[in-house]
């Protein structure tokens, strides 16, 4: 058995409303043994050896941070890429500043380029949005470089532009790139399904093994720096179970990454091929839960989807829809999907879906009333993912029958006035991410990054709930603001309630595992609007403390 | 001449009847060497006898065809097909229930190496008016049809002539001039997924019958070169019982050889090698006084020269 320690701090905000501050908290083993004061755990102290710490006795400690929804294999992917974002982003090895006119663009890519030390690589940024940028040209980035390939990736991947060396270098002869009517050379974009044969060549860049696990290893810093010790690993396998599963156990299973992945598996493993061999999908199911380490661990949850995604404007809405007439998309028929949320829900599984749209979730509600008619369950904490658009009856429907959310918060900072002018009006779009309505009846939510959606830094989602600031500044739907208190709930204890995992962590109490995210101020004792500027110190995991570098 | 494969894409909602098509076309003995790439490996059911090898994402089949499932990756499943020591003749491509055709059809289309042929959506005489309307998947099965070539209305057995004609007139409601086949037991032609034999460049061979169908092929050569603005126009007045016309004539503007593909109300012009024979077929449901009509209203685009028509006219029904 190994030594007791001691932790003393500034203060301890322990997330059980039972004891809410504290300012000592012995840890042993990676468990917490008890909170309280010196003098209140003197029992413990008399009887076990320890050491006081008091590394800490200037900061603030927190549960360790969760973020209950995000994607560590689209994260690896792309974080090796060179970003130039609309947003500021703080990576572990530089920050993509908030860039938002063209010639911003131009000239940070300008500057990346230029930067480059070997003359063959090919430059692949991420991060580029019309909203903010304008137009892209092919004859805009052969100013750039005549020699080197440059692909400009839009940030939710709609289209990729690329300069007459990239045209060259990619794999289709020219006159097939010629002929196909969403590839336009003289501009040098490839949109939509014209991006496939862009991606054709990309993809052997992106998907290289080395380049990968550099890509995770960032993935591992960026997380840390958010303060995160448990994030959910919202869909797996992306497409690659065995390279992914491979990559996930050496770059998370060792002792020195400070984080446990709660996996969600798919509940449909091939979204096409579904073909009501419900027995298979179960099987499938169950068989990948065997593999559950501490480190990496299943919860008996699946994730199913609804419509489509929310950057893309692909959402499912009710009527009135879009401005401009388009449609959203169903990822999986709604058959499909009741089918296996059937399935799971009698399996006793916990299960997610991704609704971004209110018809989506109207999908989803209106298959969790016929299940709870069919075989009622208690405690089934059905989720539904990101809540994008939604209405307030819905909220209610989510609540009347048990249901919880894991939240996109972060939507309506980056989209909800671009959605207001470009997509659906002000009303809607200013609701959008109806955190307000969350708290004023009582649904349990947890705030996820959905990395790359949002970054994962919990602080930061806390501060869009706390003050819905939207990217001009102003505040867009201030009903739907939340109090710091449950906006600090869903990064912790309601989040891990999200993960099943509320036992646990998620809260400073005796018997948890000691998992603490350290800060530099107390967010009750800071304004609203700095929340996101807290500076984080580091996490201590299971007992162990891992400062950022 | 195009060396691209062409597609023929079989799309429809959940239930509308793909896996029974593929599953006969798949097991038909047409001497077509077809390449069917579906989503749902595990709902292929064709007879053991028919198979020639099996592993666990290809079918070889002893007619020459293959079944292989797309995966993940729409794109490099076409990949694989055009790898192949021999290339199929044709590709039928399974789109999942919930695509958009229009989007599946740009991708696939314009994939390095292949085209578009036709656009297929099966729709199930049972149930499409009331997907038609549902509050989830309306809009999107209102689509799927609208943007079909043909349509292949299946089921038409199980609702009795009555409610199918029923259907066809809501069919044609919702799109004017709509190309339907009935396929009650999921049989689709092969002259109808893939047209004329492509094999023959002439198409001079033997037309092939198709049995058990109500499927027509009428073939004409025509005595004079044709006009391709006459032909357009020829085209769009064409009675919706005509489903495909491919042909080869000279074009009295340019005096090249042209060959004309026309599935539905689609139809391009393209540039043939100048050795090709002159002939055009029909392929459609019509009685015999509306095909040949049909094919008479095409061979009089010859609006730049005075003199007779054709010369030679077959017709093979059942």
């Amino acid at each position: 058995m190994s030594q007791m320690t001691v932790y003393t701090a500034r203060n301890i905000r322990t997330m059980n409303p039972s004891l809410p501050e504290a300012t000592v908290v012995a840890v042993k083993d990676g468990r917490i043994i008890e909170v309280g004061t010196l003098e209140s755990m003197a029992p413990w102290l008399e009887a076990h050896d320890h050491v006081v710490d008091n590394r800490f006795k200037d900061h603030i400690l927190m549960p360790g941070f969760v973020d209950p929804h995000l994607h560590p294999t689209i994260g690896s992917m792309l974080l090796p890429c060179h970003w130039v974002t609309a947003m500021e982003w703080q990576l572990p090895d530089r920050v993509s500043p908030a860039i938002k006119t063209h010639e911003g663009f131009m000239d940070r890519l300008a500057e990346i380029e230029r930067s480059l030390s070997d003359p063959r690589e090919i430059l692949i940024s991420w991060g580029y949005h019309k909203i903010w940028h304008g137009d892209v040209y092919r004859k805009q980035l052969n100013r750039i470089s005549d020699s080197r390939p440059i692909f400009v990736c839009q940030r939710s991947f709609h289209e990729i532009v690329a300069n007459d060396a990239g045209i060259d270098w990619m794999e289709p002869a020219r006159d097939e790139l010629e002929r196909h009517e969403q590839v336009d050379l003289e501009t040098g974009r490839f949109f939509e399904t014209g991006m496939f044969l862009a991606l054709k060549s990309l993809k052997r860049i992106m998907m290289d093994p080395e380049r990968f696990a550099q890509g995770m290893a960032q993935m591992k810093k960026l997380m840390h720096r958010g303060g995160e010790t448990t994030v959910g690993d919202m869909a797996f396998p992306l497409t690659d179970e065995a390279f992914e599963w491979e990559m996930l156990s050496d770059n998370f299973g060792s002792d020195d990454a400070p984080f446990r992945i709660a996996i969600t598996p798919r509940g449909i493993n091939d979204m096409a091929s579904y073909g009501g061999r419900t027995a298979d999908e179960l099987k499938r199911v169950n068989e990948l839960e065997e593999r559950s380490t501490d480190k990496l661990r299943f919860t008996n949850s699946i994730k199913l989807f609804a419509d489509g995604g929310f950057n893309a404007e692909l959402m499912q809405l009710l009527p009135p829809g879009y401005i401009d007439g388009h449609h959203g998309e169903w990822m999986m028929a709604p058959e499909v999907f009741e089918d296996l949320a059937r399935l799971y829900w009698n399996a006793g599984k916990q299960i997610h879906v991704h609704c971004t749209g209110d018809l989506g979730v109207e999908l989803a509600l209106s298959v969790l009333e016929k299940l709870q008619a069919e075989r009622p369950r208690f405690n089934h904490r059905f989720t539904i993912e990101h809540l994008g658009v939604s209405t307030p009856e819905q909220v209610r429907r989510i609540k009347d029958h048990g249901g919880i959310v894991s939240a996109a918060v972060y939507y309506v900072h980056e989209l909800g006035e671009a959605y207001w002018h470009g997509s659906i009006g002000f009303e809607r779009a200013s609701q959008m991410s109806r955190m307000g309505t969350l708290e004023r009846l009582g649904v349990m939510t947890g705030f996820h990054s959905d990395f790359l959606v949002s970054p994962p830094q919990p602080l930061k989602l806390a501060w869009v709930a706390v003050n819905r600031i939207a990217e001009s500044g102003a505040v867009l739907g201030e009903r739907e603001r939340t109090s710091l208190d449950f906006a600090m709930r869903a990064i912790t204890i309601d989040a891990a309630y999200v993960l099943n995992m509320e036992n646990e962590i998620g809260s400073i109490r005796a018997g948890k595992l000691a998992d603490f995210t350290v800060l530099e101020a107390d967010p009750w004792e800071t304004p609203l609007e700095d929340l996101k500027d807290i500076p984080i110190w580091g996490t201590v995991f299971e007992g162990r403390p891992f400062p950022i570098k | 001449m195009t060396t691209r494969i062409p597609i023929t894409i079989l799309s429809g909602y959940l239930g509308a009847g793909k896996t029974t098509i593929i599953n006969r076309l798949l097991s038909g003995d047409h001497g077509r060497r077809v390449a069917v790439l579906v989503n749902d490996f595990g709902a292929v059911n064709i007879d053991a006898s028919l198979i020639e090898t099996e592993d666990d994402n290809t079918i070889s089949l002893t007619n020459g065809c293959v079944c292989c499932s797309i995966g993940d990756d729409l794109g490099a499943a076409l990949d694989a097909q055009a790898a192949r020591h021999i290339p199929p003749e044709n590709i039928l491509l399974e789109a999942s229930g919930v695509a958009e055709p229009k989007r599946i059809a740009t991708h696939v289309g314009f994939w390095p190496g292949f085209e578009l042929d036709a656009l297929i959506v099966a729709a199930d005489a049972e149930t499409v008016r009331n997907r038609a309307n549902d509050k989830f998947v309306g809009q999107l099965v209102r689509s799927q049809i609208r943007h079909a070539d043909i349509i292949a209305l299946t089921k038409t057995d199980l609702v009795g002539p009555e409610a199918a004609r029923g259907v066809k007139a809501w069919l044609r409601n919702q799109v004017p001039n709509a190309r339907i086949f009935e396929a009650p037991n999921g049989t689709l032609p092969v002259a109808l997924a893939f047209g004329a034999d492509r094999a023959s460049n002439a198409l001079s061979g033997p037309v092939e019958p198709a049995p058990h169908s109500h499927l027509r092929t009428v073939m004409c050569v025509p005595g004079t070169g044709l006009s391709r603005a006459g032909l357009a126009r020829a085209i769009e007045a064409l009675p919706s019982s005509v489903h495909r016309v491919k042909g080869f004539f000279r074009d009295l503007e340019t005096g090249r050889m042209t060959l004309l593909q026309c599935v539905g109300r689609r139809h391009e012009f393209l540039e043939a090698p100048t050795d090709t024979e002159t002939v055009l077929v029909l392929i459609g449901v019509g009685s015999d006084t509306e095909m040949n009509g049909a094919m008479d209203l095409l061979t009089a685009s010859d609006a730049l020269e005075a003199d007779p028509k054709s010369t030679f006219a077959a017709r093979i029904s059942d």
